[in-house]
């Protein structure tokens, strides 16, 4: 454990100094999440200037989802979103052999070795949001719920790298990943939204099989409502069940990588 | 750059594009099918909390065909927008070859971009027909011989209006060693100010003179309601002058873009 937290230090070294080279684009990043941010922000409020509830959610609860939303995204942008872009590229181009040849994980080398120092800073601003959405809640939230959110978000964000990597894996035997990649960023908007706005066919899907629901929406459920025993189990199932899942297509990704001629 | 050399480049570029129809495919039916019923469940549930028959002036049907206009056209004014590659072209060095062609270059990446479209009108076809056939075209919304002409019209200029949108920011790339996040800003931006994730006539009242005088209306919002038979003739064609003189005053920026680029362009790539 102490060797990996140790590489991932490295890891946060190289990734902040590369960030550095390439200051401009390192700018032009985060006003591009600003502007995504500002998009997510004005779409709802665009709404609710003309709708009281959606979902049965208020303004002041629809920003605590949107800006929970926000800050799983740039958790998902800053840690593993650079390395899941290049790693269809490393597969078929058989770069894959450099994170083989390591005497570590080679799914957590893959997974984490690019830290995206930009996203960073997009992640200070979405968390100031966050709480800006807390404070402007007309009822007192309580510490212990808070806590117990970021904790259900730190974990969105972790079942968003899951989710996306559902889709990278594949290209260890079909190549292509352009439409796998349209294909997810698609499905993720689903993350986008409060889950009980959708039939329970789809609410189904979003909680179980591709728990976007859990990014933002059962977090901010968990704010609301309270956290409950069934809940709890529900999100912990959920992600051993796609964690153990996700690993092992990765073997059997692995044992069909062919290097170069793959 | 001759009639012939562009009909080349574009057959060639949707040919390319075509030849992976699996991840056509995918894409089209999956992505159309996704973001259309994210809109219809979100609305759903906005005009049955709020009890409301009309909101921004739409009924809830009217609101949906709206949505699956402006995916579909927004599709083919944006084209494969990922494949507009001047960054990369003067990021890599590979703009050197094209500086030796006997034509333009803006007209050659025109005419790739054109190509792309036709992978998005053949989708416009097949679910816009399927879409008015099995639901039908609601009370509030007039689809006839006459709006269609013009939404081909409207499309073909926002289509240049788009690209001419674009492609100075691409070109940001002689000077910034990528440009990816301002094209992803400006896709933001497009959707947003374009009409793509709420009819403009939702915005507040407030909003409105800001939105008209920027491009962006003239994307999505202008063509998807022109289609609908919301915009008269008059709005039409003040609306296609209007970004006819857009694509003119962002051509001349482009030129001197261009032309302090390519003196800063060292053609060695990465």
């Amino acid at each position: 454990m102490i060797r990996y937290l140790r590489l991932y230090l490295h890891f946060l070294r190289f990734s902040f100094s590369r960030a550095f080279e390439f200051r401009l684009d390192f700018y032009f990043r985060i006003l591009m999440d600003c502007v995504y941010y500002s998009v997510h922000l004005a779409f709802f409020a665009i709404i609710f200037a003309r709708a009281g509830v959606v979902g049965g959610w208020t303004l002041d609860q629809t920003y605590i989802f949107v800006c929970g939303f926000l800050v799983a995204d740039a958790i998902h942008m800053t840690i593993f979103a650079n390395n899941l872009w290049m790693l269809p590229v490393f597969i078929n181009r058989g770069d894959l052999d450099y994170y083989l040849l390591r005497p570590v994980s080679s799914l957590f080398f893959v997974s984490v070795r690019d830290f995206a120092a930009n996203s960073f800073v997009n992640l200070v601003i979405a968390a100031g949001l966050v709480a800006w959405a807390i404070a402007r809640y007309p009822e007192p939230l309580g510490a212990v719920r808070i806590a117990i959110f970021a904790g259900f978000i730190l974990l969105g964000a972790f079942l968003t790298y899951l989710s996306r990597m559902l889709f990278v894996i594949p290209v260890f035997w079909i190549h292509s990943s352009r439409g796998l990649e349209d294909l997810y960023y698609t499905i993720d908007n689903l993350a986008e939204r409060p889950h009980q706005i959708f039939p329970r066919w789809i609410r189904w899907a979003i909680l179980t099989a591709l728990p976007l629901a859990f990014v933002s929406s059962v977090p901010s459920h968990v704010l609301f409502e309270g956290l409950t025993i069934e809940r709890l189990a529900h999100a912990t199932a959920v992600t051993l069940g796609l964690f153990a899942f996700v690993v092992f297509a990765w073997r059997r990704g692995l044992s069909a990588y062919s290097s170069a001629s793959s | 750059m001759s009639p012939r050399l562009f009909l080349h480049v574009f057959t060639i570029q949707s040919r390319k594009l075509m030849s992976y129809r699996a991840d056509f495919w995918v894409s089209s039916v999956f992505a159309f099918l996704t973001e259309l019923a994210i809109m219809y469940f979100l609305w759903r549930a906005i005009f049955a909390e709020s009890g409301m028959d009309r909101i921004g002036g739409f009924s809830f049907e009217a609101l949906i065909l709206y949505y699956v206009a402006a995916i579909l056209l927004g599709k083919l004014i944006r084209g494969n927008d990922r494949d507009v590659t001047v960054s990369t072209d003067i990021y890599e060095g590979s703009l050197t070859r094209y500086l030796l062609y006997p034509s333009s270059y803006f007209k050659f990446k025109y005419a790739e971009h054109v190509g792309t479209m036709i992978p998005s009108a053949i989708q416009l076809v097949i679910f816009g027909v399927l879409y008015l056939s099995l639901s039908g075209a609601p009370a509030d919304v007039h689809v006839t011989p006459a709006t269609v002409g013009m939404t081909v019209i409207s499309v073909a200029v926002s289509n240049l209006l788009h690209f001419a949108l674009l492609y100075p920011i691409q070109l940001v790339a002689f000077w910034a060693d990528n440009v990816w996040s301002l094209n992803v800003m400006f896709r933001f931006a497009c959707m947003m100010l374009g009409g793509l994730l709420l009819p403009l006539s939702m915005f507040p009242e407030w909003a409105r003179p800001v939105l008209n005088v920027l491009p962006f209306r003239y994307l999505f919002d202008v063509p998807a309601m022109t289609l609908l038979g919301r915009h008269s003739v008059a709005e039409w064609m003040t609306g296609v002058a209007a970004s006819l003189l857009w694509i003119a005053a962002l051509g001349i920026a482009t030129r001197l873009i261009w032309n302090r680029g390519t003196k800063s362009y060292t053609g060695v790539g990465i």
